[in-house]
């Protein structure tokens, strides 16, 4: 039988999103959790999924056992399938010993083989912590008629914002010219997604090379698509106009979920063809207390609010005591919040106890991570 | 190996559920804002160990099997053991006093014969409880009992455990009646057989009436009843809908509220049950009430002890009113109120 494949998944999970502090000491950043039930790495799984991709790779490496154990076989996200599935790819040892990704790039070069296994004609490369709801079939479709080696999604950012990203100069027809990573002057303001639709052959063909230079970090923003470009490879982008956040720092983690308040939120989580999916617990119902005032929040199963909220995500099995106060801010699963406390434009990590009385945050000024 | 496996009973009928039960069986009344009753024996049994389940189907089956599939959300989708469907006769319709009919039994004696499981833990499935069935077994073990009858503080909960090998006997015993409950066959030789009680304390109560469904129902927003039912040792599983968390819109006013995943609440509700993907919108006022999943209610809308099912929109100013006693309901059915 073959497990022959056109096109399969890999995601790069390995990160540690070190600039989300506390949220991130025990978990890797995909399995940072959000919007009140999910973690990061749904909206991708989701994506891979419901664009009929059902062989997918994750590749993990910093903190990984959450993850792990959150994907597990992939059920939550209808991937277990017997032709293909989750694959969970970390770093491992060979007779000339054991090294750890160096790199984005590295981690795809490492895990050849499991490439190989499936003998795709196109690999998806994507990041496991961006939250956006995508049909890869429509890229790789751009992909396959413009005959592209590799095709980058790239969407408009604001010009003084096109400086954080990589950003692309394309020809009318969307091919790449100029590449830049961060650039202090950006000459246009197309950003690139990290997301990325390569040739197979073209991918195997340039890991490889990279994978001899030394002076390489093995990344592919900094080498291997200037690389690329250099070498006269038919790069092209791709342009998504939909809602894309990477939510690399407290402060977008905070701007990004809060903007999941809105009466529409940006991503439609229950679509009836794109839903999100998640690995759920078994949660009752959440139960609103006789004195509970809640406004403007999102709340998930298992939460019990007793006290008051307003503009606030309350997460999986969260517990608000009678008497507390809760503005502003994001109560990850499992936190407590007890009698008489008030927690203001706050995180509150996962499992986190916010005692009786105390004072946490303040509505003004920096954001507080309560872990 | 494992020495239990579990019978779960839907091949009965529960007229007192009236228009609730028109289109569906008891086992798959939705309860407590996500679930279905059958949810609350299967996962018992799931978390007391037992790895083989029976379910006896109704002959109206379409929701229980839309709703259990392989059995999957309860990790009965097995290779080795795992969820057996055995199909019911037509009779259950008619039989609102049996809970296992010996034809049922019969027509699926296979199940049992293949079993090497010294013990049958059968549950009907309008049963709400949490039990620890481990504690059934023990006490069926160590009393060396034939049967072992679950009481709980109103009754028989139609619940026990049963030697395989006296289930294979009744078959052998009772070749000419089919369509007769099996217990109630055997009642009359209790006294040749070894049967044992096993009193349940904690909260067990079984449903066969809209007022039982309801009262049952607004048991849920007391803490005591609900830290009873959902134990994070035994958790109830059920099938997962990827819905998205409730939002509670500005001006919304909820107070002793049981609400699930999936809703947008911007209206009032009060001392109510509500179900997965229900709209309350602002101006709504719900109270005592259980809206099942799929509602809308409108600005201007009052319910007060109503009982909604599925897929009802109460439109703009309607508002219906029953009794906590009487409770009115709004069945499937009704278009009146639908657009």
């Amino acid at each position: 039988m073959s497990n022959r494949k056109e096109c399969i998944a890999m995601i790069l999970a390995g990160g540690q999103g070190s600039r989300l502090l506390a949220l991130t000491k025990q978990i890797a950043k995909p399995a940072v959790s959000f919007g009140g039930k999910y973690r990061i790495i749904d909206f991708s799984l989701s994506n891979c999924a419901n664009s009929g991709i059902t062989t997918v790779g994750v590749l993990t490496q910093y903190r990984p056992y959450l993850l792990n154990n959150y994907i597990g076989n992939g059920a939550s996200w209808d991937l277990d399938v017997s032709a293909g599935g989750v694959f969970i790819l970390p770093p491992y040892a060979t007779e000339a010993g054991g090294q750890w990704y160096a790199g984005t790039a590295d981690a795809i070069y490492q895990n050849q083989d499991f490439i190989d296994g499936f003998d795709p004609e196109y690999v998806l490369i994507l990041s496991g912590d961006h939250l956006y709801s995508m049909d890869y079939r429509e890229m790789l479709r751009t992909h396959v008629e413009k005959g592209a080696d590799l095709t980058i999604s790239v969407m408009r950012v604001p010009m003084e914002e096109a400086s954080r990203f990589g950003i692309m100069s394309v020809n009318e027809d969307g091919r790449i010219v100029r590449f830049a990573e961060k650039p202090a002057q950006p000459e246009s303001n197309l950003a690139s997604m990290g997301i990325y639709v390569f040739s197979a052959a073209v991918l195997k063909r340039v890991l490889k090379e990279d994978s001899k230079n030394t002076s390489s970090d093995h990344d592919f923003g900094k080498n291997v698509i200037p690389a690329m470009l250099a070498a006269g490879y038919g790069l092209y982008s791709y342009e998504f106009d939909g809602y894309w956040r990477d939510v690399g720092t407290i402060q977008t983690y905070y701007d990004t979920s809060m903007e999941f308040l809105a009466e529409e939120p940006p991503i439609d989580l229950s679509s009836k063809t794109a839903p999100i999916m998640s690995h759920e617990n078994p949660d009752p119902a959440q139960f609103i207390g006789p004195q509970a005032r809640l406004s403007n929040c999102v709340v998930a199963n298992g939460a019990q609010v007793f006290g008051r909220a307003e503009r606030s995500i309350i997460g999986s099995a969260a517990f608000v005591a009678e008497g507390a106060e809760v503005k502003d801010s994001i109560l990850l699963p499992g936190c407590s919040v007890k009698h008489g406390a008030r927690v203001l434009r706050t995180i509150v990590g996962e499992g986190a106890v916010v005692e009786a009385g105390a004072s946490v945050g303040s509505l003004d000024g920096e954001i507080t991570v309560y872990a | 190996m494992n020495t239990v496996i579990g019978l779960i009973s839907a091949n009965y009928d529960t007229p007192g559920l009236g228009e609730l039960s028109a289109e569906r069986t008891v086992a798959s009344m939705p309860f407590a804002g996500r679930y279905r009753l059958l949810d609350f024996p299967l996962s018992a049994m799931i978390n007391a160990g037992i790895t083989t389940v029976g379910l006896i189907t109704p002959y109206k089956y379409r929701s229980i099997i839309d709703h259990v599939g392989a059995g999957k959300e309860w990790s009965l989708d097995r290779k080795h053991s795992g969820l057996f469907v055995l199909p019911g006769s037509v009779y259950g319709i008619s039989a609102p006093d049996s809970r296992l009919l010996i034809k049922d039994l019969r027509s699926n004696a296979i199940f049992f014969h293949r079993s090497p499981a010294p013990y049958v833990l059968v549950s009907s499935s309008n049963l709400v409880a949490n039990m620890d069935f481990r504690e059934i077994t023990e006490t069926h073990r160590s009393e060396e009992n034939d049967i072992t009858l679950v009481f709980g503080r109103e009754g028989f909960l139609e619940c026990f455990m049963i030697n395989r090998d006296l289930i294979l006997k009744v078959l052998e015993w009772y070749k000419t009646v089919e369509y007769m409950d099996m217990l109630k066959v055997l009642e009359p030789n209790f006294a040749e057989m070894k049967v044992g009680r096993f009193e349940f304390t904690g909260y067990a109560h079984t449903i066969y009436s809209v007022q039982d469904y309801f009262n049952r129902s607004m048991d849920l927003l007391k803490s005591e009843v609900r830290e009873q039912l959902f134990r994070s040792d035994r958790p109830i599983m059920t099938k997962i809908q990827d819905s998205a968390p409730s939002r509670y819109l500005s001006g919304s006013k909820v107070s002793n509220a049981l609400i699930p995943a999936g809703c947008i609440i911007g209206g009032t509700v009060e001392n109510s049950v509500i179900f997965r993907g229900n709209r309350i919108e602002p101006g709504a006022v719900v109270k005592n009430s259980i809206v099942m999943q799929g509602c809308s209610v409108a600005e201007g809308a009052v319910l007060e002890n109503v009982i909604v099912d599925k897929g009802n929109v109460i439109e703009p100013g309607v508002s219906l009113r029953g009794t906590s006693e009487h409770p009115f309901v709004v069945g499937k059915t009704k278009d009146e109120y639908a657009r």
